[in-house]
């Protein structure tokens, strides 16, 4: 019970890489793959978050007299987060685009259909 | 076959991670660095979101990259959609006047929430990124609301350079004052007011406006495509 | 004294303009480039001699590490900044005439980002900021290889996306989970901290370290991408991806290794993995019937033979090793230009549909004989004092299992060369060619194909000049705690 209580978010965190990786190594359709790498993404930003993480810690903003800086997060793994999180978009659209010229080309996205370059 | 064998990788990625994070405790105190910021940043910066001061001042050169992948996303996608010839649409039931009516009154307001979060980014939660994607929201309800009006994409194109170049230009006016690239030269101001922090909200304007015009020029693109 | 920033800063500004000068500018677009990588050759040029002596520490926003971001522009950065900027300008001229189809100014900026991101990795000091520049360089690879909209670049575009973006999520875990243990972000900070914790719970990290930057640099079972991509892309992009893009994931990978981690006990397995690639990449070269493929292949064996000689770990083995990439980056880069012009005056990228050339098109023809001639490491070319230093810092090691990866490594030069002469048989000692559409390239291929030529003669009969600047190099790598030293001053 103590390990769940101390270790609930990164299980939380690494399950959602888990699941993201487990869609890639098995999925074929182009479509699900980008879902997974999404989910991986997600799972990614939840494991910075919970770097900075302490408890009953409030947000690191000074936005009224009287807030205590000992109770405060770790502001750092947030700024990070906001870059990464930029960059799953980014990746997500190229991806996307990328798709919907692939079906343009094939009229599928199955990934073992779409084999003209040899591995 | 392929199953067993993709779940045998976890597992050992599984026990990989668990000797790895074992040492790592949970919602524990902060770090140096972090401590450094909170207590720091105020007298530093002029900013009371200690986030948006570590965002745009001490790892100011990140966000210039990162508002570069943006830059490259809405590149690269224009890049691989440009060549796609006979963009023949399909047949459209016009939306109903309520619709209509509803988004077009909707749509200001939803800019105005948009500016108003990106202006205020050194004092409340939120800043260029959160105020960029809603504004491309409100873009997003007028594509859905009234499918028959289109916006050039030209207009985007040029906010989305100019953004960029303003970015850069106050970094290099930063070094010019101070000696270092996106100094924060302009006075501080006095904290928890909206004319505070120096640089940081005229860059938050720069991105927000950049944010909004490169996700709403990416949401014209693809729904051009389908 | 030319602040570094300016590197990175030049190239990207540019890429903001392009766009913006679609409005009445749009001849002049393409001249950018030439012009801004030009600039950057004379910058990082005229900092290589100060650089030398001592690093530049260049704070970003006026704070101090850990706190703010740095850049650390010591010899290896600026070794890899003038090879970036060098190749890169000599590709912009050659991609004057040759880039004429798809959206051509946005293949202009996209360009211009990939080597923003190429300089922004080299030169900085703060982890999460070089996470950031690798990705600006894989998407903008990404964006590259599929911007003509082709099937064929399409399908190794979407392939290349899938593999690299998953790499980057594992580098990212990996950035997360230091950060957690560490509390900081900058490597000198790091690399200082790092002897304070066990090595079972840094090899999780290091580990995905490594299956992460070796997606971008094609570390053998990762390399799945690269004859794809490499060979679907228009020659001026597979030249700068090739030469270029593919040694920044080395340069990645080596800083985390040796600076960060200083873990010199895995250079063995190193070694191996470069040994690997490198027969891999040969034996699946010599197979081949399209040259483009072909010299993608190549490329992979010749990553290998880097890798392998990283793996050394002497002083003269890394020395070796990068006089070994520029190698590359210049060869490689020369080989596919020539090819590339080759490609379009044939129509087809079947080696056998190049016979004959050796008539029609001599200089091209006399320059990819250079350049093939120096890959496979013959004098008087560049080729062989890199590979000669290799061999020489191997044996220095004095020890049997070294000669018995040695010989393996030789193996591999005889296959290299192997294929290099069945093409080199092709353009000159094959059938005739009747048709009159393969004429000589035109002028604007020629001087950056006359200039690689001249590079590679001249450094090869005079290797000394890059002595000194290889020599600090490596001292940089091996000289942990010179750099902790450096950069937290």
């Amino acid at each position: 019970m103590d390990f769940l209580n101390n270790y609930i978010f990164y299980i939380g965190a690494f399950g959602l890489i888990f699941i993201g990786l487990y869609i890639l190594l098995t999925r074929k359709n182009l479509i699900k793959l980008i879902i997974g790498l999404s989910i991986v993404d997600t799972g990614v930003n939840l494991l910075i978050i919970c770097m900075g993480y302490l408890k009953n810690g409030t947000a690191p903003i000074f936005s009224r007299k009287g807030l205590n800086p000992e109770t405060m997060v770790d502001p750092t793994p947030q700024a990070l987060v906001l870059t990464s999180i930029v960059i799953g978009v980014a990746v997500l659209a190229m991806a996307l685009s990328l798709a919907i010229r692939l079906y343009q080309h094939y009229g599928t996205l199955d990934m073992r259909k779409i084999k003209e370059q040899k591995w | 076959m392929r199953k067993i064998f993709s779940l045998i990788i976890l597992i050992i990625l599984a026990l990989g991670v668990y000797i790895c994070i074992s040492e790592i405790p949970f919602g524990k105190p902060g770090t140096a660095v972090g401590n450094y910021y909170i207590e720091k940043g105020i007298e530093e910066t002029g900013a009371v979101n200690i986030v948006t001061s570590i965002v745009l001042n001490y790892r100011g050169f990140d966000t210039l990259g990162e508002v570069t992948i943006l830059f490259l996303a809405s590149l690269g996608l224009g890049a691989i959609l440009a060549t796609v010839q006979n963009k023949t649409r399909g047949v459209i039931t016009p939306p109903s006047l309520i619709l209509t009516t509803a988004c077009r009154f909707l749509f200001p307001f939803i800019l105005m929430f948009g500016a108003y979060i990106f202006l205020h980014g050194h004092l409340t939660p939120g800043g260029g990124f959160q105020g960029g994607a809603i504004i491309a929201s409100g873009f997003l309800l007028r594509y859905l609301g009234c499918p028959q009006k289109r916006i050039r994409q030209s207009s985007f194109v040029a906010i989305e350079s100019l953004g960029g170049i303003a970015f850069i230009i106050i970094g290099l006016l930063g070094f010019t004052a101070g000696g270092f690239f996106l100094f924060n030269f302009l006075p501080k101001g006095v904290a928890n007011t909206l004319l505070s922090a120096g640089i940081i909200p005229l860059i938050y304007i720069a991105i927000g406006l950049k944010v909004g015009a490169e996700m709403a020029g990416i949401i014209d693109t693809l729904i051009e495509e389908s | 004294m030319v602040n570094p920033i300016l590197l990175i800063i030049a190239p990207l500004s540019a890429a903001f303009i392009i766009p913006l000068m679609g409005y009445g500018l749009k001849r002049i677009v393409k001249f950018i480039p030439p012009l801004v990588m030009g600039f950057n050759l004379v910058v990082s040029l005229s900092l290589a001699p100060k650089v030398i002596k001592n690093p530049i520490i260049v704070f970003l926003g006026g704070f101090p590490p850990p706190f703010g971001i740095n850049l650390y522009v010591g010899p290896l950065g600026i070794l890899f900044s003038c090879v970036i900027s060098l190749v890169g300008f000599i590709v912009s001229i050659y991609a004057l005439n040759y880039i004429k189809q798809g959206a051509e100014q946005k293949y202009h900026a996209l360009y211009l980002l990939l080597l923003t991101g190429a300089t922004g990795i080299v030169l900085t000091g703060d982890i999460f900021n070089l996470f950031v520049f690798y990705e600006i360089l894989c998407i903008s690879s990404y964006a590259l290889v599929g911007y003509t909209g082709e099937k064929a670049g399409i399908e190794s575009a979407s392939k290349y996306l899938i593999q690299g973006s998953l790499g980057s999520s594992l580098i990212l875990i990996a950035i997360a989970l230091l950060y957690g243990k560490f509390g900081t972000l900058n490597m000198a900070d790091m690399a200082s901290r790092i002897d304070s914790v066990h090595t079972m719970e840094l090899f999780f990290p290091l580990v995905l370290f490594i299956t992460g930057m070796g997606v971008e640099s094609a570390i053998f079972p990762l390399n799945a991408w690269l004859p794809d991509a490499h060979s679907s892309a228009p020659s001026t992009i597979s030249a700068i991806l090739s030469g270029i893009a593919i040694k920044i994931g080395i340069y990645a990978l080596c800083r985390v290794i040796f600076t960060i981690f200083g873990a010199t006990d895995i250079l063995q397995f190193l070694m191996l993995l470069g040994l690997v690639t490198l027969l891999v990449g040969e034996f699946s070269a010599f197979s081949q019937d399209n040259i483009k493929r072909m010299l993608a292949y190549s490329s992979t064996g010749q990553i290998g033979l880097i890798v392998f000689a990283m793996g050394v770990g002497t002083q003269y083995g890394i020395s070796g090793g990068l006089f070994q990439f520029t190698t590359h980056a210049l060869s490689k880069s020369l080989l596919f230009l020539t090819t590339g012009y080759m490609i379009y005056r044939a129509g087809s990228m079947k080696i056998s549909a190049l016979e004959g050339m050796g008539k029609k098109m001599p200089l091209t023809s006399v320059a990819f004989t250079i350049g093939a001639f120096s890959l496979i490491g013959l004098p008087p070319f560049i080729g062989f004092p890199s590979k000669f230093m290799i061999v020489y810092s191997v044996l220095a090691r004095q020890s049997g299992l070294y000669i018995v990866f040695l010989a393996l490594v030789l193996a591999g030069t005889v296959i290299e060369g192997a294929y290099f002469f069945k093409v080199i048989q092709a353009i000159y000692f094959k059938g005739e060619r009747k048709d009159d559409r393969a004429k000589e390239a035109p002028l604007s291929a020629l001087i950056p194909v006359i200039i690689l030529v001249l590079l590679i003669i001249g450094i090869g009969i005079y290797p000394k000049v890059l002595t000194s600047i290889l020599d600090s190099s490596a001292a940089e790598l091996l000289d942990r705690i010179g750099y902790i030293k450096e950069a937290l001053k």
